[in-house]
């Protein structure tokens, strides 16, 4: 079975364009730009691992208006599979999410061999691209489409970040604002793209059916409900980043899934969030917070979100694969301080 | 020895700031200061900084001990490795 891509890697030379930069004229291939942009459109991403002089390359992707669709663009003379992993580094993106198109079939062999995991493909191959199962998501949603944009944002404020004295002062700098509210309709499709692409903060790695999420959320007068967290800071909107089902059995509030976007790792916001509702659990009369985790081999950091808030294992509720931490209402840990709730 | 008692405090310094801090990062990071409440570290960022003291320190860390007693600081995670090595010493 194939696997959604989520980062596709281009050669240059005789790849995306037709001649050799550093020999003089090049001209663009059409069916190349035709795939940038689609692939755009559905919120994968592009960048560039390729031989020759960086800054005559640049110039060329300039005058063709494609510059700003690359993110991370490596061009220097560094075996490309070195460069590839220096991207997905950067970009925070797993190798099996990664394809790589080249017209060599040496560099396309030798990054195949060093990278396992990523999807190489032949230079002629460009314009089908969009066809192939690989580069189509179960869903284009609104957050798709301008994902790279959420992505050179966060690179702009990861080189912000450097120049301040202390990583707090960064953190307050930002002026993060939360937003936790109820899930409505409209979010369906954003909520399914997290619950099937969020891996690591992601407390029990259970896919709900889409019928599930829709008859939670169109029958009001259930128990469980469904959260959502939406963050925004002075850099811009990050939009839907986590979401939360979970079902009020007075006096207990049951947490049976939390899951957060990778893109807001390294601020506390899994915290944040979790204190938030617990917050709201408290004075919706509730005394006492019951949270399912399930080990699923990526989500050790879930775990680690509740230990380290105070929850405490309670053996006598465990069901089987399904963990169950408690932890009363009385004592909530602190919203860290450079999270605004709104 | 007491320079060795220091020497993991200094190698989880050297860690939190060339993986956690800003480059410009001017502010020591004292051995008794919490991690989580400066922002240093969070869920994600506790678990690379695991991975890096299984490797370098040669322990294992099970989930049960992703506490806050043993994870909070410099000194408690410092604390914590040397009983964890005392443990293997022991052993062996």
């Amino acid at each position: 079975m194939s696997r959604l891509r989520k980062c596709l890697v281009w050669d240059l030379d005789n790849t995306l364009w037709d001649g050799i930069c550093l020999e003089g004229n090049v001209s663009v291939r059409s069916g190349a730009v035709n795939t940038i942009l689609e692939l755009d459109k559905r919120g994968i991403l592009h960048s560039i691992a390729s031989r020759g002089d960086e800054e005559t390359a640049m110039k060329v992707l300039r005058e063709n208006a494609l510059a700003g669709f690359f993110l991370v663009p490596k061009i220097n003379w560094l075996p490309k599979s070195q460069n590839i992993t220096v991207i997905a580094r950067e970009l925070d993106i797993g190798m099996d999410a990664f394809a790589f198109i080249d017209d060599d079939e040496f560099e396309r062999e030798q990054v195949a061999f060093m990278l396992p995991g990523i999807l190489t493909l032949e230079s002629g191959r460009a314009r089908e691209l969009p066809f192939l199962s690989d580069f189509i998501p179960a869903e284009v949603t609104k957050e798709a489409s301008v994902r790279r944009i959420l992505y050179q944002t966060e690179l702009e404020r990861q080189r912000a970040e450097q120049s301040f004295a202390s990583r707090e002062d960064f953190l307050l700098s930002c002026r993060m604002k939360l937003k936790v509210r109820p899930a409505e309709e409209q979010d369906i499709p954003r909520l399914y793209e997290l619950i099937t692409r969020t891996h690591q903060l992601n407390t029990t790695g259970l896919i709900f059916s889409r019928d599930y999420i829709t008859e939670i959320l169109t029958q009001k007068t259930g128990s469980t409900k469904i959260m959502v967290a939406e963050l925004e800071d002075k850099y811009g909107s990050y939009g839907i980043i986590g979401t939360a089902i979970a079902e009020e059995i007075p006096p207990e509030w049951l947490l049976k899934y939390l899951a957060l976007s990778c893109r807001v790792m390294g601020r506390g916001i899994e915290r944040a969030f979790l204190c938030a509702m617990m917050m709201n659990a408290r004075k919706a009369g509730l005394l006492r917070t019951i949270a399912e985790y399930r080990n699923t081999g990526k989500n050790r950091m879930m775990r680690a979100l509740y230990q380290m808030t105070g929850f405490k294992l309670d053996d006598s509720r465990g069901d089987g694969e399904m963990l169950r931490f408690a932890k009363s209402l009385d004592s909530i840990s602190e919203l860290p301080g450079w999270v605004k709730l709104v | 020895m007491e320079k060795s008692v220091n020497h993991i405090e200094e190698k989880l310094g050297t860690y939190i700031a060339e993986n956690c801090l800003p480059k410009n990062n001017s502010i020591l990071v004292g051995y008794d200061k919490n991690l989580f409440d400066a922002g240093i570290v969070d869920s994600a960022g506790l678990i690379s900084f695991i991975s890096y003291i299984e490797t370098e320190f040669n322990i294992s860390i099970p989930d049960v001990d992703l506490l806050p007693e043993n994870f909070a600081s410099i000194k408690t995670i410092a604390d914590y490795i040397r009983k964890q090595q005392k443990v293997i010493n022991e052993q062996a």
